[in-house]
């Protein structure tokens, strides 16, 4: 194991190429280009392939297609090309093809800014396609740290529930300098802790069992099914069909292996909650990380706050939210995506509020603004426009 | 408790801020140190306004912003202007060459003409910021070695090693002399 000062994209490929990942198919796009580069100059040292493609769309139909041969591989991106992704991703949605999807988020919508973090896809992670009749699965990452061991976990979800998997993280988690240890020989990978499983291969005849069963492995065309893996609804047999009943049992499948699971997709950590604290700061990614600091700083004066920072986004872990309290979400964007989620999950005699940034982090100092506001009941202050009570 | 120092750099484009920062991370990691370093920059690598904040701590880092840094490093006007305000205890190093100190702050300021101490000893303008390293290692000599920054300069530049090395020296040197004296006079 190497320790190193590296970036949250030299994490992230790392992270897959512990994973086993092979394949890297992409396009270019800041804040997550250098993944492409590193995965340009790491794939071929370890008998894996890149290939850059003409856009977005061809990227990731190239990484389903590549897993759909029988390797494991990844696509990289930020927004712009997240949207580009929506059709392969309904593809490997609904084929259950594994595939690990990185959007590093910046400020948005379309082309935004390029080098400036942003949270704009909380709710487009969660419907990355078109179609309905599917969950997905989510991870955020903090730090660069956790880049890397949330991307291994990408991997290893992906071939356990057959399904593509998006690592949702922001511009200063792929752009940030921090320490880093990188696992080098698989008994690394294995002290920290990080989790690989090796591509099987599905045994068939049938395409998919018509259940929430999880730990199928997936099906690498050619391979013991006829399954043809295309892109309209297939029966069990996993041949194309028009037949609603056929489409039921697909859709089944789809959402339940994912919502009877949800004890395996729950990542979150809390802090400072088990003395019923008045105020609870919510978050994920690089702004979960202030928000951190300015618990502890309230803490230090004797003020009962605490936090959440979720990790796994999706399928959102609701269940989290038993404590009747003031919520203050704190996210990368000026709309308010995660505080909607936040508001529906909460208890009874709860309120929920919002603090949004874009394109720069909020400051320890600005939180403690607004913890203290929520403290004392004063109307919250006002941060370039009337702020709306959630 | 925790000993966090922070650091902000910034500059145009091109004068080697983003370097200043991971130098000065890498030895923050090879001495046992937690780090982190944001880099904010826009789409034009050269002449455009670039920033790194570095955070180093003996604890995990929480956040990564630096609110109210330890030592501000501006080596251009508009690097000045805008981050002058975050500075309540620490202190500001500007390079004269660019900017025009606001006498009005209370904080503690020195002027640091790297561009022309680069020029003058080294012949380039492309070493100060190596110089800017050196100066910041001398000051930091509570958190950071000296051969810890040292030794980081020399894995993040492979190139031009002895100029380097030279420009970490006389760096080193000047925070010997100007570092260590309680306040400096704006001009």
């Amino acid at each position: 194991m190497k320790r190193v000062l590296e970036t949250g994209n030299a994490a992230i490929t790392e992270g897959a190429i512990a994973a086993g990942c092979r394949v890297f198919a992409g396009y270019p796009i800041t804040p997550a280009t250098e993944i492409a580069e590193n995965m340009s100059r790491r794939l071929p040292q370890v008998g894996g392939y890149y290939l850059q493609a003409e856009d977005e769309l061809a990227a990731m139909h190239i990484a389903v297609g590549s897993s759909l041969g029988g390797l494991k591989a990844m696509t990289a991106t930020s927004g712009p090309g997240f949207i580009l992704y929506a059709d392969p991703y309904g593809w490997a949605l609904g084929s259950e093809i594994p595939v690990v999807v990185v959007n590093a988020q910046r400020v948005g919508p379309v082309s935004g800014i390029t080098g400036a973090p942003g949270q704009g896809e909380f709710y487009f992670s969660r419907y990355p396609t078109q179609g309905g009749n599917f969950e997905t699965i989510v991870l955020a990452p903090a730090s660069v740290q956790e880049a890397l061991n949330l991307t291994v976990e990408a991997f290893y979800l992906a071939e356990r529930f057959r399904m593509p998997v998006t690592l949702l993280a922001d511009q200063l988690v792929t752009d940030g300098w921090e320490s880093l240890s990188v696992p080098e020989t698989p008994d690394d990978v294995a002290a920290m802790g990080l989790r690989v499983l090796p591509r099987r291969i599905h045994s068939g005849p049938e395409f998919y069992p018509a259940s929430d069963e999880i730990d199928v492995p997936p099906v690498v065309l050619g391979h013991n099914t006829g399954a043809a893996c295309s892109d309209w609804t297939p029966t069990e047999q996993g041949y194309d069909t028009e037949e609603v009943e056929a489409q039921h049992k697909h859709a089944y499948r789809l959402i339940y292996k994912v919502r009877n699971h949800r004890d395996l997709l729950r990542r979150y950590e809390a802090y400072y909650l088990d003395d019923n604290p008045e105020v609870v700061l919510v978050s994920y990614g690089s702004p979960a990380r202030v928000a951190k600091s300015a618990v502890k700083r309230a803490r230090e004066r004797g003020l009962k706050v605490g936090g959440i920072r979720l990790i796994g986004l999706w399928p959102f872990p609701e269940e989290l939210f038993t404590l009747p309290a003031k919520y203050l979400s704190v996210e990368l964007n000026n709309d308010g995506q995660l505080v909607r989620e936040v508001q529906r999950a909460v208890p009874k005699g709860s309120a929920v509020h919002f603090f949004g940034k874009c394109g720069e982090l909020p400051t320890v100092a600005e939180l403690q603004r607004m913890i203290d506001a929520l403290l004392s009941g004063e109307p919250l202050p006002a941060n370039r426009w009337e702020w709306e009570a959630w | 408790m925790e000993k966090r120092t922070e650091i902000l750099v910034s500059g145009f484009g091109g004068q080697g801020v983003v370097r200043v920062g991971q130098i000065l991370s890498t030895a923050a990691v090879s001495s046992g140190l937690h780090t982190t370093m944001l880099v904010s920059h826009g789409t034009e690598t050269r002449g455009g306004y670039v920033r790194s904040q570095v955070v180093i701590s003996d604890e995990e880092i929480d956040s990564p912003v630096v609110e109210n840094p330890d030592f501000l490093c501006a080596l251009s006007k508009a690097a000045y202007n805008r981050f002058k305000h975050l500075v309540s205890k620490g202190t500001i190093i500007y390079d004269p060459a660019f900017i025009e100190p606001d006498e009005t702050l209370d904080v503690r300021q020195v002027p640091f003409p790297a561009r022309d101490i680069a020029v003058e000893k080294l012949g380039r303008e492309i070493f100060a910021n190596v110089i800017v390293v050196g100066y910041l290692a001398g000051l930091l000599s509570g958190t950071l070695t000296k051969e810890a920054v040292a030794a980081a300069v020399r894995e993040r530049i492979p190139k031009f090693q002895s100029e380097n090395a030279a420009a970490f020296a006389v760096g080193y040197s000047l925070a010997e002399t100007l570092g260590g004296a309680p306040t400096v006079a704006t001009r």
